[in-house]
């Protein structure tokens, strides 16, 4: 197969950017993504060129490093998968393909195709775990937690970080991500101490690193690769308004679960 | 945003339900149009009420309209999107379009200065005669093609707000969620159905003077 590549390449964060067009050559079907590029790149290396610098790591869908906007979608033409996922057999021969970086201004571009995705972590030191130490395993049935309650906290804490949801959004909102992060924690019996500060805190955090406002598009649920629901922005929102109601910095829930014993 | 967008579509549908009674006859809508006016603290704290939701919503609009354009500095140069609405991606152009709207047609039913050709009379009752005013204004081709504009600016803004503020307000649960998906484009259906229905019914001779 063969596919004509434009990508966007930018020296430096301060540098100016432009799109490149590259030839694709003798590309087997069974090609992912990265590897199509990694060829792409040996080819500049024989030819002395400057290779495209692009974010990876597993290749294979859980770290959450790959990070590219294929023909004006996150993560490319398929849903629930991320770029290293994602294979030459899904494009028709010679076609044309538009590769850019994650785009906001709380994503500065580093070179190329990366990205500084700190923010996010940053979000996440904000308010984003549990203070207290969680010692070792604790014997089974001990703490109750509805299989419900397990899953839909599973179903948020699947989420890999990798801000497909931010580059997805018209207004480059994470709400999505903060949104899982928040369930996830509130949702099980270690994480609701600490909601109503967690909450505040991190959409504080947000509000520092110049990302937009949710307008519930619901653009990012349709390009996540992990499939999170724009329901747990539902949650953070309804978390958010709790936080304004409750009187802050509450050190203790009365429904943590040792409240019958008291 | 959310409450005070749900503050100025229930003010709608009120406004809509009320102008219905142009189908009971000008007797009926002009003695609704009297008894609105003859409570002048109830009708002037309603305007105010509804000035100030107005006003808040428009300024909120714009601080997250800039804000959210600042958030992303360079547009991508392919964009395809797979889930986000038409109408939830021009909440901000069709805000516009609605406020012009407004704004006209306040000038011009409320106020009185657009259409000069248009007289305030009294009906046999000693109403003033709302009813003639309407029907006087819908006969007119370009003020019917520019008030249907408006509803098509109306339909496509509240069939995103309703639902978005719904979220916005943290209300999901399994069992409602259907309904309150369809509750944003249900009520926008039902909305400019109904308002379309009273000028129509008047431009093609149904509701005559």
């Amino acid at each position: 197969m063969k596919f004509t590549l434009n990508i966007w390449r930018q020296k430096g964060p301060d540098e100016h950017g432009r799109f490149v067009s590259y030839e694709a050559r003798d590309v087997s079907s069974g090609t992912s993504f990265l590897e199509m590029l990694d060829s792409v790149n040996q080819g500049l290396i024989a030819k002395g060129e400057e290779p495209v610098a692009f974010e990876q790591d597993c290749r294979e869908g859980i770290c959450g490093s790959c990070s590219l906007v294929i023909n004006g979608i996150p993560h490319g033409p398929d849903r629930g998968i991320t770029t290293c996922q994602l294979y030459m057999r899904r494009f028709p021969d010679g076609a044309v393909i538009t590769i850019e970086p994650w785009r906001a201004r709380a994503f500065p571009i580093i070179k190329d195709l990366v990205v500084d995705r700190r923010a996010l972590d940053r979000i996440m030191q904000a308010g984003g775990y549990i203070s207290v130490h969680t010692g070792g395993a604790v014997d089974g049935n001990v703490l109750l937690i509805s299989k419900d309650q397990a899953e839909t906290a599973m179903d948020a804490a699947s989420c890999i970080g990798c801000g497909a949801c931010v580059a997805a959004c018209k207004n480059a909102s994470p709400a999505l991500f903060v949104g899982a992060k928040v369930s996830h924690l509130e949702l099980l019996p270690q994480g609701k101490p600490e909601r109503t500060n967690r909450v505040k805190a991190m959409l504080e955090a947000v509000d520092r690193e110049g990302f937009g406002s949710c307008g519930n598009q619901n653009e990012c649920e349709a390009v996540c690769p992990k499939r999170i629901s724009v329901r747990f922005i539902a949650i953070l929102n309804r978390e958010y308004l709790r936080a304004g109601v409750v009187e802050s910095g509450l050190p203790a829930e009365p429904e943590s679960p040792h409240a019958e014993s008291t | 945003m959310a409450l005070s967008g749900l503050g100025l579509v229930i003010y709608v549908i009120f406004h809509m339900l009320g102008n219905f009674q142009v189908f009971e006859g000008p007797l009926a809508l002009n003695a609704y149009a009297a008894l609105l006016r003859d409570m002048p603290i109830l009708l002037w704290a309603a305007r105010i009420g509804l000035l100030s939701l107005a006003v808040l919503h428009v300024v909120l609009a714009i601080q997250l309209t800039l804000r959210n354009r600042r958030a992303r500095p360079i547009a991508y140069a392919v964009r395809e999107y797979r889930q986000a609405s038409f109408a939830s991606r021009t909440m901000a152009t069709s805000g516009v379009v609605l406020l012009l709207f407004i704004i006209v047609h306040l000038l011009h039913l409320t106020v009185g200065v657009i259409d000069p050709s248009s007289v305030d009379r009294l009906d046999v009752e000693g109403h003033r005669d709302v009813y003639g005013k309407l029907v006087h204004a819908f006969q007119n081709p370009f003020i019917v093609a520019f008030y249907l504009a408006g509803q098509l600016g109306l339909g496509l803004h509240l069939s995103h707000a309703v639902t978005s503020s719904f979220q916005t307000l943290g209300l999901e649960q399994a069992a409602f969620n259907r309904l309150l998906k369809a509750a944003g484009p249900g009520v926008a259906l039902l909305v400019v159905l109904g308002n379309v229905a009273i000028i129509l019914a008047v431009f093609l001779g149904i509701v005559r003077g």
